[in-house]
């Protein structure tokens, strides 16, 4: 009897923890499912419509179209130009062969139409164009991911760097903590303004320094070459103090006997960094790592200051952020920049899942 | 007794709502909501001014002013349109009109002008040749814009280059180019001739500012029989000559890409600077009697300057449209209009306040704008629906020029995306 009592009490005690649980769970999954799940679905419903952003023209469902010109790629095989008296291929002054211009190849087909040149090869005697429904938006994953990989292992280097230095008792560190972290509370937009007239070519601040050493002029934000890597510097710049003070954070919680240890093992400094510290801080790192490569991923702010929105000059620091934006909302086409924010989602949920995978292994 | 109660409330409701509607009337006035740009201070200044004595002038309406700031201006606009959340009364870059208009957003306004006659006689041409679309008035600024080259006297006849004095005597290319390098003497050496604002950066100043230059050596942004392409306009033959000549200047050292700050001109550095009314009081405070106005140079066969400024319009979704009404024919009284154009420096928009004003008469240090808006010089920037889109492909456009970019190419990517764009809107048919 007692048995059964006890038998029949536990679901209704597992149904009131399941209740508890559920209660605690709410307030973050509603908002997840509001601000995340809903707006993610509500996207891929746009990617499938020519929606505007304001129009007075009714809303069409047109399928996978959107999909189509954002990742349509064409290799188009390129006919030199031929002489029409001899029926043979043309040749320049140099001997080269004469090719089309791109354009005129493009527009012979209306299906690439709108296409632009995305880059030219010779393959086994054969000149290819490469062509893209949207080339701006394969510029943008390339400076996206090329952001991504320098800014990553530098930004969490220096802070690293950073953190080991400002955790020495020395007088007035907490100044220098300070100091470091200062452009972390200071307004992006801010920063990128100051920069910019740090970058001016004439008379800004780093060509002034670099002609003490006799370097530069350079044309950092003009020239296609360095735009994107002075946008890189500034970012580090910026972020850097961030992950300093976790890594800081990290660095305090190392117990000192490990380092008194090491030393009595006969550790050099380098030895105890490599064996000690760096083991200590492995949580820390994954936390940053991560932390970081989302924030990197996300870059807009930067470029749509200081290059006017354009992401110029010639696509060299437009990154998918900004492509969506300047779709949805300066071309008004919100049913296009929805799907690029479908394409986007999935390749960081790609970034995410093969980061955990990789970590997890390594904890294995 | 059903009846009896009945009749109770119904007395009732009315007395209530005779009361409310009166109530409200004597103590709170209807609420104008009115957005406009934050522009310079002294413009914005004296337009606060202004709305704060029409609240002080009358107890019908009160305009309730939200400023945003200029540059996301045409974003949040659009952004509150589909949010439902216009204001009743806002001001605009002009061009965008006709994408509102197409839109839907705005109500014509020609209802509410013929009420007015004497008003509507009053405005200046421009305004209005601006302000239409498909046969329909939407929007009126209280003032034109004036594109001209400001000069500096004193490094003019140091260089012994000609200054003109009315828009016949407007320099041809071969003299603009040759005023340039005579320039480059006189200028210090860490200056250049010509100030061509690139500052400002990529936006409505690089298709206002520099589509004249295309226009005059005989290309345009689209084609304006039909508004339906730009190939083979924005990136014909003219426009790529115009455009590369532009470029020409930067190559040449000429002008610069990359201004230290706004103040070249004021400080010096440049002999001439090519920008709108809008620098007027600080640059007639900085040089004085030293400031002259250049007209348009004749790039091809006619000179051409840009025209159309900030306008106001009425929202459809407004509910108070006569009290909108009420505020911007406030705004457009000779008195307001006169006051706010001291402020700016730029055009006021009505015939009675223009003609009043020595500035603009002849031998007035602005009498160049006066002839260029009145005697056939000043274009409209394209009246289409597409026009943001245009505005923001030639921009980009100029931004790769600029900076040393091939000119064919920059200008078919423009024509490009502005093709792409009308055809994806159905040719932006009216509704």
């Amino acid at each position: 009897m007692a048995a059964t009592a006890s038998v029949r009490r536990k679901p209704s005690l597992y149904a009131a923890e399941r209740r508890l649980a559920l209660l605690m769970l709410a307030p973050a999954a509603i908002l997840l499912l509001v601000f995340l799940l809903i707006p993610f679905f509500m996207a891929f419903g746009l990617s499938l419509t020519n929606q505007r952003l304001i129009s007075p023209n009714p809303t069409e469902i047109i399928g996978l179209a959107n999909y189509r010109e954002l990742l349509d790629l064409r290799f188009i095989p390129l006919e030199p130009r031929l002489d029409p008296a001899t029926n043979q291929p043309l040749r320049d002054s140099n001997g080269n062969l004469v090719y089309p211009t791109v354009r005129e190849v493009l527009r012979a087909n209306p299906e690439t139409r709108f296409f632009r040149e995305l880059a030219q090869l010779d393959f086994f005697g054969t000149r290819y164009l490469i062509a893209a429904g949207d080339a701006t938006f394969w510029r943008a994953l390339f400076n996206t991911f090329t952001f991504a990989l320098i800014v990553v292992p530098l930004q969490t280097s220096f802070a690293l760097m950073l953190a080991m230095l400002v955790n020495q008792k020395l007088p007035a560190m907490n100044f220098f903590r300070t100091v470091y972290f200062s452009p972390v509370v200071t307004t992006m937009a801010i920063v990128s303004v100051l920069w910019f007239f740090m970058y001016n070519p004439d008379f800004g601040l780093i060509n002034s320094l670099l002609g003490l050493i006799g370097l530069g002029p350079y044309r950092w934000l003009e020239d296609p070459h360095s735009a994107l890597f002075a946008i890189i510097i500034l970012s580090i710049w910026q972020g850097v103090g961030f992950q300093m003070v976790i890594f800081l954070a990290g660095l305090q919680e190392i117990p000192q006997e490990l380092y008194e240890a090491a030393q009595i093992d006969g550790a050099g400094r380098w030895q105890q960094f490599v064996n000690v510290t760096l083991p200590s801080l492995r949580n820390t790192t994954i936390f940053v790592v991560i932390s970081t490569t989302i924030l990197a991923f996300k870059l807009f702010v930067q470029v749509d200051v200081m290059t006017f929105g354009t992401g110029g000059p010639f696509d060299s620091t437009v990154t998918t952020i900004l492509h969506l934006v300047n779709q949805g909302y300066r071309q008004q086409r919100v049913g296009y920049a929805s799907a690029i924010s479908v394409i986007f989602v999935l390749i960081v949920l790609a970034i995410s899942i093969l980061q955990r995978r990789v970590l997890t292994n390594q904890e294995n | 007794m059903n009846r009896k109660v009945l009749v109770l409330f119904s007395a009732l409701a009315l007395l209530i709502s005779l009361f409310g509607v009166n109530g409200a009337l004597a103590q709170s006035p209807t609420v104008v909501t009115v957005w406009f740009h934050s522009g310079q201070g002294a413009e914005r200044d004296a337009l606060t001014a202004i709305l704060e004595s029409y609240n002080a002038s009358q107890s019908v309406y009160r305009a309730e002013a939200t400023q945003l700031p200029e540059g996301s201006y045409n974003d949040q606009v659009n952004a509150a349109a589909v949010a439902n959340a216009l204001p009743c009364l806002l001001d605009f870059d002009g061009p965008n009109v006709y994408n509102y208009a197409w839109a839907g957003y705005l109500i014509p306004l020609d209802d509410y002008l013929a009420q007015e006659p004497e008003l509507a006689a009053d405005l200046i041409p421009s305004i209005i040749q601006q302000g239409t679309y498909q046969g329909k008035l939407w929007s009126i600024g209280t003032f034109d814009s004036g594109l001209a080259i400001w000069g500096n006297r004193k490094m003019l006849e140091a260089a012994g280059v000609r200054i003109p004095t009315s828009i016949e005597e407007a320099w041809t290319l071969e003299e603009f180019n040759a005023a340039l390098e005579a320039l480059r003497a006189v200028v210090p050496p860490d200056g250049y001739p010509l100030d061509l604002k690139m500052n400002y950066g990529a936006g409505e100043w690089f298709t206002y500012g520099f589509s004249p230059i295309l226009q005059s050596f005989g290309g345009d942004l689209i084609d304006r029989s039909t508004f339906q392409s730009a190939d083979g306009v924005i990136n014909g033959e003219a426009a790529v000559a115009a455009m590369t000549w532009f470029q020409s200047l930067f190559k040449n050292g000429l002008t610069s890409a990359t201004p230290k700050d706004d103040n070249v001109f004021k400080d010096g550095k440049a002999a001439l600077s090519y920008v709108g009314h809008w620098v007027y009081p600080e640059y007639s405070a900085a040089l004085g009697e030293d400031l002259v106005l250049i007209p348009m140079p004749k790039f091809g066969e006619r000179a051409v300057t840009g025209m159309g400024s900030w306008n106001w319009g009425i929202t459809s979704t407004c509910n108070v449209k006569d009290g909108a009404w009420d505020l911007l024919k406030f705004l457009l009284k000779p008195e307001n209009v006169k006051a706010f154009a001291e402020a700016s420096g730029a055009v006021p928009a009505l015939k009675s306040v223009l003609e009043a004003d020595p500035r603009y008469a002849e031998g007035g240090p602005l009498h160049i704008y006066y002839q260029q808006l009145t005697q056939g010089v000043a274009v409209p920037r394209p009246q289409t629906p597409a026009y943001p889109v245009i505005t923001r492909a030639f921009a980009q456009a100029v931004d790769e020029i600029a900076k040393g970019g091939d000119v064919q190419a920059a200008l078919d990517k423009a024509a490009d995306t502005i093709d792409k764009d009308i055809a994806e809107n159905n040719g932006y048919a009216p509704r």
